[in-house]
């Protein structure tokens, strides 16, 4: 049987096939399409001319729910709350990100004031009901969204996450009106079916988006399920989840918010993968793309899952939360297309803005006339100067030095000294983005290995090693425009459940503890009930959310023994002292303990395809391509180009040289060396 | 070796990437809530001058805040810094704001050469004083305000100094809390320091204090070229702050004179009232932050501060004023008056800078602390919060709504679910102000909030001020003025009353604390409003349709949710021409 990746990113749409009997895998790539993101889908698969009947599982990342978000092209949404907070989504957190702008705007919310509707319901922060929900209100909340003619409703209650009574009760009332009265396209999301997390802005504005995008998501889902299933497609069809696991269809199709992050996600789960394909536990994984540069820490093999996501959020906007669980990555728009420019005092600054594909850098001679990150590598021959990808597209190296030549004359300096200054910088900005998840987080970058994918990733590695004293970098053998889709392919099913109870940790909590860890638990296998798992196919793990007591950051800590006994309890407050010092600095030895979020997640694992090992033999003579004149460190210097194929497993090669294949080049510096290992991965070391 | 621009670049970058870690480490170890979570501090790196290469403060109240303390360090101390050396200072009125806000100044040499130092400021949760938390509105001198550190080593050579350190925790009701601020924030410092140091063993010494030398050339470049971008000439504007909290017997009057040349901005607050017997005193370095606040505003909310930028801002106020009060005027409060400094210069500004500057807001942060012994626990629980409110209108849109004040910029409000779970409290109502209203206008102001709080325990106590009440936020250019802050108290025997300033009060269970923040100021003519957007208000039951009617000039059918032009067109006319008679 075959296993089919497919990956929806911001140009092209990748399939990526392994086939489970011969262990080939096979990849092709398509243009995405915009206006119907399904049709790039289904062009990939004919393109690949892959047999669904032989296909077992398709695991697919879209961009259709951010998209959908970020254009704000979703369905007319209605928003039933409690009375007295009708105004959540317009008040929000009330900050000013933007601290110093006196004309600052919040962001507009996804439903207007006059599709919110109050009702008279109140519970309290522990769980009483000091004001029965009112049906007839409801009712009336409800006739007049209908005509408004709202497509999606969203029901957010204060303080359902700890009591969801009125929720349930105001789900089965609204459900019967709707059957009833045949408003059958009206779809419904209930806050705490999607989060049990705390924050009322954070949880409704999740719970409205999940509804803003619902139409559109199942309609998608239906037209691939059904596209698929017309090609004799008899298997499993899984859509990434931005937690790094996947969910079958029939559990996500009322849960698109679940998604809202999974093309970058994929490309973590793919370095993790090579992590243990090499036996490296503590890595950080670098996604050199052409607009932007991603990173994410892994320590102990485990990514970082937490539920504090936001889309468009930057330097001065908050953007919108989601309390969805979301692996953590840090983004900068710095990338291989990333345009240099001079500003109005005279420095030399790289990106944010960047060339795209369209009309991308100068040198591909498709128009661009603005210097970018790559001409200032093709100026200085540290990319081919004449082709990239094997030979498809042609370099023109003399339009590079011609963008880059008002830099120099600006600075005085030579054409190479000006594209080697665009280098260092970009390089810097590349490296500042490990910094934020790294060291503004409490972790000293040395103590990781660094994976580079994407197609700038080898590009910035060596050098942000270099600033970053990093020792170990490596390239994975599979091409960076479809480590993705691959990534895919390794991919377990995952479902996570975060429930904010605050209990206090000691000996006569533990029952509290392990019942609330078993509601969790519940949650999770009724998800993989949903989707047709057996129980005994499901591992759980189980995370606690930990505070001291009257603080209000929380640590994140594992939780291994399942049910918890009277000696466990010092262990887990032990264990919470350690994490709470690594990423504080200090500990309260004597302050109680507190678990804020009881965190389950279960897991069924997918059978992995095999990386087959590659021995590459002969000389490394034979592997030379060239011997180039590049420029580096402010000066001209003969290095050799290997062809990355032909090198030998395990021959040392030392800096400085180019390494190159139709897809990438990889840079390796003086002091540095490279070897390729038994898999084909290039590593690169630093002395 | 000459260093050459790109490399210059980068160690720029590297110097203000190191105040951003000082800045992450400090957020991330510290143990009270007001800095993790408040962002209530800010850091520095300065150069062996005190001028200030990078500057980052968590909110926008401590702009420039840290160069005043550098100076006066260097000033006492001069020679007598040595390696290891922490200085620690919180005597407001030369460098500082109040007490809570302690300064900390690391001199950081490399070998025997003065590189220039590190410098934090942060507010401490406990520095003694007459209440619970030592700031309150009803100091009357600075004496019952906290322990004064008055600029002395508080680490000498690199060993804390036991005497110095043994007083403060001595004046301190949670010794715990402020032993831990004070060593969080002396090894944020360490940090910035190890790094500028690997700066300098990288790219020499003479490289980083090149760097540091070119970031404020750069500076002041940048606010010249900002400058040309500005109307020149003098611009001038008054106001009042309320009595009730300035405890005194008639408004406080406040003025300024902005004066603005291709090379110059002179800021002059002459003219404003003496100091007062309340502590909203604002601080000179108050005043001048406050006042920063504006010129980053108007010139590029962007722009990276540092000295150089600010070098072409001259602040002045004469001695013995609100605006630059001396001992023993009491400070605690100084936000109050400060906010007035940023929005004095604001409101001349406002008709002549349109596409950087708003309308009026509510202005008044409107501290609240509520209090006590939570009866299901026995264990004591604190609100301490300020309150969003409404902004003003710009010249092109309406202004927006429920949004922290001018000082507090990241300041996050607490979610209701978080307090009803910590505190003995209800958050019965937390919505717009739409009881109150906004100032309209051709663009309307943003609407304030309605937050009420029901006591749910036997007792709480209460501390207020509420400013901004009897002098409302201004509107522009025919806008109109908003309706003002208010706070109402309602207990369980039927007493109202309305309150301006509180002291731990004590409320008793079903009491009702309802805070109704003001909306902002409108920009423009009310009858030039887009009746569509008159219309959509209205549908959003933001206004009502007399106001619809009565102060816009429009008639809606109710019924069908549409406009009567013919009947909106008669009515406009109608009003403008009994306005003109």
């Amino acid at each position: 049987m075959i296993r089919i990746g497919i990956d929806i990113g911001g140009a092209f749409t990748d399939l990526v096939a392994y086939d489970e009997e011969t262990g080939e895998i096979i990849w092709v790539k398509v243009e995405t399409t915009p206006k119907d993101l399904s049709e790039g889908v289904i062009n990939s698969i004919i393109k690949s001319k892959i047999d669904l009947s032989k296909v077992s599982s398709i695991v697919h990342g879209q961009t259709l729910v951010i998209n959908t978000i970020v254009t704000r092209e979703g369905a007319k949404t209605g928003l039933i709350t409690t009375k007295g907070h009708r105004d959540i989504l317009i008040l929000q957190r009330a900050n000013r990100r933007d601290i110093y702008n006196f004309r600052y705007d919040k962001p507009e919310p996804f439903v207007p004031r006059y599709l919110t509707q109050e009702v008279r319901e109140r519970i309290w922060g522990d769980g009483t009901v000091l004001q029965p929900l009112v049906e007839e209100d409801l009712l009336t909340a409800l006739e007049k969204l209908l005509k408004e003619d709202v497509k999606s409703i969203c029901i957010s209650f204060i303080n359902s996450y700890v009591n969801p009574v009125h929720e349930l009760k105001a789900k089965e009332i609204v459900s019967s009106y709707l059957k009833e009265k045949r408003f059958e396209e009206v779809l419904l999301s209930v806050s705490h079916e999607i989060t049990r997390e705390w924050g009322e802005y954070e949880r409704t504005n999740t719970c409205v988006l999940n509804a803003y995008v619902l139409p559109k998501w199942i309609k998608y889902i239906a037209k691939l399920d059904d596209v698929f299933r017309s090609k004799g497609f008899k298997g499993n069809f899984y859509i990434m989840l931005s937690n790094g696991g996947l969910s079958l269809t029939r559990y996500v199709v009322n849960y698109p918010i679940l998604t809202v992050e999974s093309g970058p996600i994929a490309g973590v789960i793919g370095g993790i993968a090579i992590a243990e394909i090499i036996g490296e536990r503590n890595i950080i994984v670098l996604d050199g793309g052409s607009t932007t540069t991603k990173a994410s820490l892994i320590e102990n093999l485990l990514p970082r899952v937490t539920s504090e996501y936001y889309v468009g959020r930057d330097r001065y906007n908050p953007g919108y939360p989601i309390k969805v669980p979301v692996i953590e990555i840090a983004e900068i728009g710095n990338g291989g297309t990333s345009i240099a420019w001079i500003d109005e005092l005279g420095r030399l600054r790289v990106g944010p803005k960047a060339a795209g594909a369209e009309p991308g850098p100068a040198c591909y001679g498709k128009g661009g006339d603005k210097p970018t990150v790559t001409d200032a590598y093709v100026v200085n021959r540290l990319i081919n100067p004449e082709y990239l990808l094997g030979g498809e597209l042609k370099i023109y190296r003399d339009l590079a030095i011609k963008v880059i030549k008002p830099i120099a004359d600006h600075f005085n300096v030579s054409v190479e000294e000006a594209a080697e200054g665009i280098i260092k910088i970009a390089n810097d900005n590349a490296a500042n983005v490990i910094r934020i998840i790294s060291v503004q987080k409490g972790f000293d970058p040395r103590d990781f290995t660094l994976i580079a994918h994407g197609g700038s990733g080898p590009m910035f590695a060596p050098f942000i090693a270099e600033d970053l004293e990093i020792r170990k970098i490596v390239v994975p053998f599979v091409p960076p425009g479809v480590f993705s889709a691959w990534g895919m392919l390794l991919t377990d099913v995952r479902h996570d459940y975060i429930l904010t109870r605050i209990v206090e940790v000691n000996n006569n909590n533990i029952e509290l503890i392990n019942k609330s860890f078993e509601e969790a638990d519940k949650k999770i296998l009724e998800m993989f009930e949903i989707e047709g798992f057996k129980i005994s196919d499901i591992y759980l793990l189980h995370y606690a959310d930990m505070r001291y007591k009257g603080q209000e950051h929380t640590v994140k800590v594992p939780i291994e023994v399942k049910e918890l006994k009277d000696k466990d309890i010092n262990k887990i407050i032990e264990r919470f002292h350690e994490y709470h010092e690594r990423h504080y600095a200090f500990r309260l030895p004597s302050s109680p303990v507190q678990i804020v979020n009881f965190h389950s997640v279960g897991v069924a694992k997918v059978k992995r395809p095999p990386v087959k090992e590659t021995i590459v033999k002969g000389g490394l003579d034979e592997a030379v391509k060239e011997s180039r004149k590049i420029f580096i460190n402010g000066d001209y210097l003969d290095v050799f180009v290997y062809d990355k194929i032909k090198i030998p497993t395990e021959v040392t090669i030392e800096g400085p040289a180019v390494i190159e294949d139709p897809t990438s080049t990889i840079l390796v510096l003086k002091g540095q060396k490279a070897f390729k290992d038994k898999y084909g991965n290039i590593i690169i070391i630093r002395r | 070796m000459p260093i050459d621009p790109f490399t210059l670049e980068i160690i720029k970058n590297a110097l203000i990437t190191a105040n951003e870690e000082m800045f992450q480490a400090w957020a991330r170890t510290a143990k009270s809530p007001v800095i993790y979570e408040v962002l209530d501090f800010a850091v520095g790196i300065a150069n062996s001058d005190g001028d200030l290469v990078a500057e980052a403060p968590g909110v926008p109240g401590f702009s420039g805040v840290l160069d005043f303390a550098v100076k006066e360090v260097i000033e006492k101390w001069g020679k007598d810094l040595k390696p290891g050396d922490v200085i620690v200072n919180n005597v407001p009125y030369k460098s500082g704001t109040h007490l809570n806000d302690v300064t900390l100044v690391a001199p950081v040499f490399y070998k025997d050469v003065l590189v220039g130092s590190t410098a934090t400021k942060g507010h401490w949760s406990e520095v003694g004083g007459m209440a619970f938390g030592s700031w309150n509105p009803h100091s009357t001198e600075i004496y019952q305000e906290g322990i004064q550190l008055p600029n002395v080593k508080l680490y000498v050579e690199g060993k804390p100094n036991k005497d110095v350190i043994d007083i403060i925790l001595t004046n301190s009701r949670l010794p715990d809390y402020t032993l831990g601020d004070m060593e969080s924030q002396v090894a944020s410092m360490r940090v910035a320091a190890r790094r500028i140091i690997s700066l300098i063993e990288k790219y020499s010494l003479d490289a980083v204090l090149t760097a540091m030398k070119r970031i404020i050339e750069e500076g002041e470049k940048y606010a010249l070229l900002k400058l040309q971008e500005l109307p020149k000439g003098v611009f001038e504007a008054e106001d009042y702050i309320d009595a009730a909290i300035a405890a005194t017997e008639k408004p406080v009057y406040v003025k300024v004179k902005v004066s603005i040349s291709d090379d110059s901005f002179i800021v002059d607050f002459t003219g404003s009232s003496r100091q007062v017997p309340s502590p909203i005193n604002s601080p000179y370095p108050a005043t001048v932050a406050g006042v920063k606040e504006t010129f980053m505003a108007i010139t590029d909310p962007h722009a990276y501060p540092n000295s150089g930028l600010f070098k072409v801002l001259k602040v002045i106020a004469p001695e013995g004023t609100i605006f630059h009060p001396i001992k023993p005027a009491p400070t605690s409060t100084f936000w109050e008056a400060m906010a007035f400094a940023t929005e004095l210069v604001w409101k001349a500004l406002a008709p002549h800078v349109k596409n950087k500057l708003s309308a009026g807001h509510f202005l008044s942060i409107i501290a609240t602390i509520v209090g006590g012994i939570d009866d299901r626990t026995g264990e004591p629980f604190a609100i301490v919060e300020p309150q969003p409110g409404g902004w003003g209108a710009k010249y092109d849109k309406d202004g927006t709504s429920g949004l922290v004040a001018c000082g507090d910029g990241e300041t996050y409000i607490a979610s209701t679910e978080v307090y009803e779970k910590n505190f003995p409290i209800l958050v019965e109502r937390y919505m717009l102000n739409t009881e109150d209203g906004v100032g309209h206008g051709k663009y309307r102001g943003g609407f304030g909030v309605i937050r009420e709080y029901r006591i749910m325990n036997s007792q709480a106590l209460v501390t207020l001020q509420v400013g901004r009440h009897d002098y409302p936020p201004w509107g522009v250019d025919g806008g109109l003025p908003g309706p003002g802050n208010r706070v109402i108290i309602y207990e369980p025997d039927g007493k109202i009353r309305e309150i301006r300033r509180l002291t731990a009060e004590v409320l008793k269970r079903g009491s009702l604390i309802s805070i109704r923040t003001s909306g902002g100021g409108g920009w423009g003519d009310p009858l030039e409003r887009d009746p569509r957007l008159v219309l959509e208000d209205y549908k959003n039951e933001l206004i009502s349709l007399d106001i619809a009617r009565n102060i816009y000039g429009v008639v809606i059918d109710p019924n069908k949710m549409e406009i009567d032009w013919k009947a909106t067109e008669e009515l406009r006319e109608k009003l403008k021409k009994s306005r003109r008679s």
